[in-house]
């Protein structure tokens, strides 16, 4: 026995400690979470320090689902955290492929693919809203100008006149707005998270069975039957780790939403804890619990679609 | 059908030329085994075969048609790989059905060919496990009936057995012997092993740096090897050669005897030496004999058990008969 003890015995500070880092946050969220405790309060001071005696119960809970934004944000979170991941496995998976092949300059576009993995998100954020999306002074209402110009050039053209007349005026979007700024987020993150797929696709792709292709070669398939029954299920394990990271990462986005429209109409669970921490912590801490429960919900979810594919 | 043949085909991989220009023609039905040290291209031949490699110039002919720029599949041919190349995350049944869902084949000709596929190598049990969780011996037998399916004009095999442990080796190469004689089709079939290719083949060919030294039968590339390589290559143990004086005598450059055509004798041998080695099979005693003054080591096997053990002193005599010539230039005198 005693010889199993000495090994325990060593592990236990490694254990104390995570035990410590997870469990005391937690902790003190959930202790905030049912009491009244504000940063600053005129009217009732006795809320500005923690304290058992301002209990609330689950009220502040209640106050949290009661808030017009929570399940806004809540669909926001998954909604922006899917786009994401989708956009991202898929243009992962056909720009590995493509560059998997030698051709001249391969070092250097795989550097520049790479690269946008490399940008800040808060500048990644100001470049795309201020310089690309923009509708007037973007790259977005650069285009746009340039084309209605170009039609209506041409609707003064001979023959093709005529066609191009019955064109309507481009308009163009203004990702600012609540309706849009989701989208402003899904495309950034997609352009600064894409690379990462590559990166670890194109890895993957690396270390594929030359032979297991000259057979099917042999066997008669050709490119996509190849891509469909050999790359693909090739890749199905990196594509697991892929969104399971990214999902870990996107649930909490943060510096992209506050850069493009200030939370509005593009909440997501993190945004709104910080919007409640500016003052009410005990509503931050509440949601920040059903952050917890959310973010776990999503755990099971992907351990279950992608546990299988890993053990494999 | 499936007569294949290779009319001056060279093959370079930039500035070097692997293959210098060869014919070669297998005829239908031949079990070919291409044998030789390795980098000798003899792998490279059988890739230009099933068109995983283009010929720098010449011709590959299936059945009198030129395929030379025809697609890998359109060929005909079937391959067995090294590694057994198996998809990985497919059973073994959609292993199997792989090429003829790729061909298009109905299910219930599919389903047919299947099940008479893994009654012949035995893999009925086996049909919805995964490759990973077979043996080693168990994925070739996958990699033979993927290859079976087909129906195809010729079976290419890649060093199929070098992968195996030494026991299963010898029963597969049974297997495919057998398969062989069963079907009747075409087989080429690359290895390093001149034992497997004297066991399988029908027609043997020797490569060495590209170059076919010598195409033949078994019994004549050991009858009448036409060069020192063929006669070092072929054999085992390996042929004897004895240069300067003895050698002479016989009016060559070289002589070769191989270690089974030298008698033990107890007295009265044309060599005399000592006893490096003795390896007591039961069967036969190979001995390793030194100071001979013919050449650093010679080897003799002894049919049954000789008692004689290292630094015995051991009388020769060879069959002068069964001595090979050579000359100047490493060429059989007839």
């Amino acid at each position: 026995m005693s010889d199993r003890r000495l090994p325990r015995l060593l592990q236990t500070p490694a254990v104390i400690l995570l035990l410590i880092w997870m469990l005391i946050p937690l902790g003190m969220t959930l202790y905030f979470s049912f009491i009244r405790y504000v940063l600053n309060s005129l009217r009732r001071p006795e809320w500005t320090s923690p304290s058992l005696s301002n209990w609330r119960g689950f009220g502040n809970y209640e106050f949290v689902l009661n808030n017009k934004d929570f399940f806004f944000a809540i669909q926001n979170s998954l909604l922006i955290v899917c786009s994401i991941l989708f956009a991202t496995v898929i243009l992962g998976v056909a720009i590995a492929v493509l560059i998997n092949k030698a051709f001249a300059g391969r070092g250097i576009v795989r550097v520049l693919l790479i690269s946008p993995f490399f940008v800040m998100p808060a500048v990644n954020a100001v470049l795309w809203i201020n310089m690309i999306l923009d509708p007037v002074l973007g790259l977005q209402g650069i285009a746009v100008a340039g084309i209605n110009e170009f039609i209506d050039g041409m609707r003064a053209a001979p023959v093709v006149g005529g066609f191009f007349s019955l064109w309507p005026e481009l308009e163009p979007i203004s990702f600012r707005a609540t309706q849009t700024s989701a989208w402003a987020v899904i495309i950034m993150v997609t352009w600064q998270w894409t690379p990462f797929a590559v990166l670890i696709f194109m890895t993957s792709l690396q270390s594929e069975d030359q032979q297991q292709k000259e057979a099917a070669i042999l066997d008669g398939a050709g490119a996509w039957s190849q891509f469909r029954f050999l790359i693909l299920p090739h890749l199905g394990r990196p594509i697991a780790i892929v969104v399971m990271i990214q999902a870990i990462f996107h649930l909490s986005l943060y510096a992209e939403i506050e850069i493009v429209s200030r939370g509005n109409g593009n909440k997501n669970l993190p945004y709104l804890i910080g919007e409640f921490a500016n003052n009410n912590i005990g509503a931050a801490s509440a949601t920040g619990i059903f952050a917890v429960i959310l973010a776990n919900i999503v755990a099971i979810f992907l351990l279950r679609m992608i546990g299988k594919t890993l053990m494999e | 059908m499936g007569q294949i043949e290779l009319t001056s085909v060279t093959k370079s991989f930039g500035d070097v030329q692997v293959i210098p220009p060869l014919d070669l023609t297998i005829e239908d039905g031949e079990f070919a085994v291409f044998v030789g040290p390795s980098g000798c291209g003899k792998s490279t031949l059988l890739r230009l075969i099933a068109g995983l490699e283009d010929t720098t110039s010449g011709t590959v002919a299936i059945d009198g048609e030129d395929v030379t720029q025809v697609s890998p599949s359109k060929r005909g041919l079937s391959m067995v790989f090294q590694t057994y190349a198996l998809y990985p995350h497919m059973t073994v049944r959609k292993n199997i059905a792989f090429p003829m869902r790729m061909a298009g084949l109905s299910d219930d000709e599919q389903k047919k060919r299947i099940a008479a596929a893994a009654e012949s190598l035995n893999l009925t049990d086996y049909l919805d496990r995964k490759p990973g969780q077979l043996s080693g011996g168990q994925r070739q037998r996958v990699a033979i009936g993927r290859a079976i399916v087909r129906d195809p004009k010729a079976f290419l095999f890649d060093e199929p057995l070098s992968n195996l442990d030494a026991a299963l080796r010898v029963g597969m190469r049974l297997e495919i012997t057998e398969m062989h004689e069963r079907m009747k089709t075409t087989m080429i079939y690359v290895t390093h092993d001149q034992v497997e290719a004297m066991t399988m083949a029908d027609k043997i060919v020797v490569l060495q740096a590209g170059v076919i030294e010598q195409v033949g039968s078994p019994i004549e590339l050991y009858e009448a090897p036409k060069n020192l390589f063929v006669a070092g290559f072929i054999g085992s143990p390996k042929m004897n050669f004895i240069e300067g004086e003895e050698a002479a005598k016989h009016s060559a450059k070289t002589i070769g005897i191989r270690p089974e055509h030298i008698d033990v004798v107890e007295s009265g041998g044309q060599w005399k030496g000592t006893v490096g080695v003795a390896e007591h099979l039961g069967s036969d005693t190979f001995f390793h004999v030194h100071g001979t003054g013919l050449a650093e080591t010679l080897t003799v096997r002894a049919v049954g058990n000789v008692a004689l053990k290292h630094g015995d002193k051991i009388e020769l005599n060879p069959r002068a008969a069964e001595v090979h010539r050579f000359d100047q230039a490493e060429l059989r005198i007839a």
